[in-house]
């Protein structure tokens, strides 16, 4: 493994340089400037450890849990139209995403989908993993790019085999979105298109901390099981209340108060339950 | 014994996980074990003579002895500690 010059000169032979060369280092300590001296791939790792707890699970935890949870979390960056997880296959990897956020859509044999679940900093995606299933019920596709970070399933068993901690932190998650869940069953069945757009808003609000965002006719119509010129009929009527502006896929949240009137009661239920 | 560690980076858990199966097997009760974070302390990690981090140092009882790395080769730390696998 090649290492700076600056870090060679400080460790010249003997078992030292060994370690270094074999990979087994992470700082060179520096007597002339009396620092330590992070070598690269630990800075990267210790920089991944900064940017978790960006991810309200993982800060959750405590800290002892969390330091033995570092080392195999893996920083990734994920991109708006991939797919994580696909239904009926095997998940290799658990998700915990940092300023990412993703869909979970369930795929009908008519090529229609629906979503029924959205994931960003507050959760977690595999969370199937965690209730003894070994494949994803849903697809996964990453609606909003940014980083996360990543975790071998074989790790995150073995993990959740010794932390008491992220097991009762899981479940009060995986619990949520089970009651998310039976609300949304019943919230699609019996609530107006706009009412359940506006709460769709708010929710995007919330997840991404801006009433400034994107999000195509298309991915709300996935979103709200409707076709999309149903989407274009209640985002007129929510712009005529003058509460948002939808332009091209561009929202703008005008009145934030104005929205949650509009919207179903299911908006504050759930948010009461995850947050 | 010392541990020098630079906080939580991946060596550095290794090194602490693999000394604690180490110490858990092979080790009586009693010992006494100090975990030093060099980002935190780097002037205490200079003035015992530290190089590098892991690195674990046995301070008694006599002879001192160093080992670096991730203390993965359980024979190489025995035999540093003068202890019989």
């Amino acid at each position: 493994m090649a290492q700076p010059a600056r870090i060679l000169r400080l460790v010249p032979s003997g078992p030292e340089r060994v370690a270094l060369e074999s990979g087994q280092l992470d700082a060179v300590l520096d007597p002339a400037s009396g620092k330590a001296l992070l070598l690269p791939d630990a800075r990267r790792a210790l920089s991944a450890v900064g940017a978790a707890i960006a991810n309200g699970l993982l800060a959750a935890l405590p800290r002892e849990d969390y330091r033995s949870l570092a080392g195999e979390l893996e920083p990734v960056t994920l991109t708006v139209g991939e797919v994580l997880h696909e239904p009926g296959q095997r998940i290799r990897h658990v998700y915990f995403p940092n300023d990412s956020h993703v869909t979970l859509l369930i795929m009908m044999a008519d090529r229609k989908c629906l979503e029924v679940g959205v994931v960003g900093r507050e959760g977690m995606v595999g969370i199937g993993l965690a209730l003894k299933a070994e494949t994803s019920a849903v697809r996964v596709l990453v609606q909003g790019s940014g980083t996360a970070l990543r975790m071998k399933a074989a790790s995150f068993r073995e993990a959740l085999g010794r932390s008491l901690s992220l097991q009762h932190e899981l479940l009060r998650y995986a619990y949520a979105k089970l009651v998310q869940a039976r609300q949304s069953a019943a919230c699609n069945r019996f609530h107006e298109v706009v009412a359940r757009l506006a709460c769709s808003l708010l929710r995007t609000r919330d997840r991404i901390g801006s009433d400034d965002f994107h999000l195509t006719h298309e991915e709300l119509a996935v979103t709200l099981g409707i076709r999309r010129v149903g989407v274009t009929n209640a985002a007129t009527t929510l712009q005529r209340r003058n509460l948002i502006i939808y332009q091209r896929g561009d929202i703008r949240i005008l009145d934030g108060k104005g929205l949650a009137a509009a919207s179903c009661d299911c908006y504050d239920i759930v948010r009461k339950l995850v947050a | 014994m010392r541990l020098y560690v630079a906080n939580s980076a991946p060596n550095s858990i290794k090194a602490i996980a693999n000394l604690e199966a180490i110490c858990k097997k092979h080790m009586a009760e009693g010992f006494k074990l100090e975990i030093i974070d060099v980002l935190e302390f780097p002037l205490r990690a200079l003035a015992d003579g530290i190089l590098v981090t892991p690195s674990l140092s046995k301070v008694s009882p006599s002879p001192a002895a160093r080992i670096v790395g991730d203390l993965s080769d359980r024979s190489s730390v025995l035999l540093a500690l003068g202890i019989k696998p």
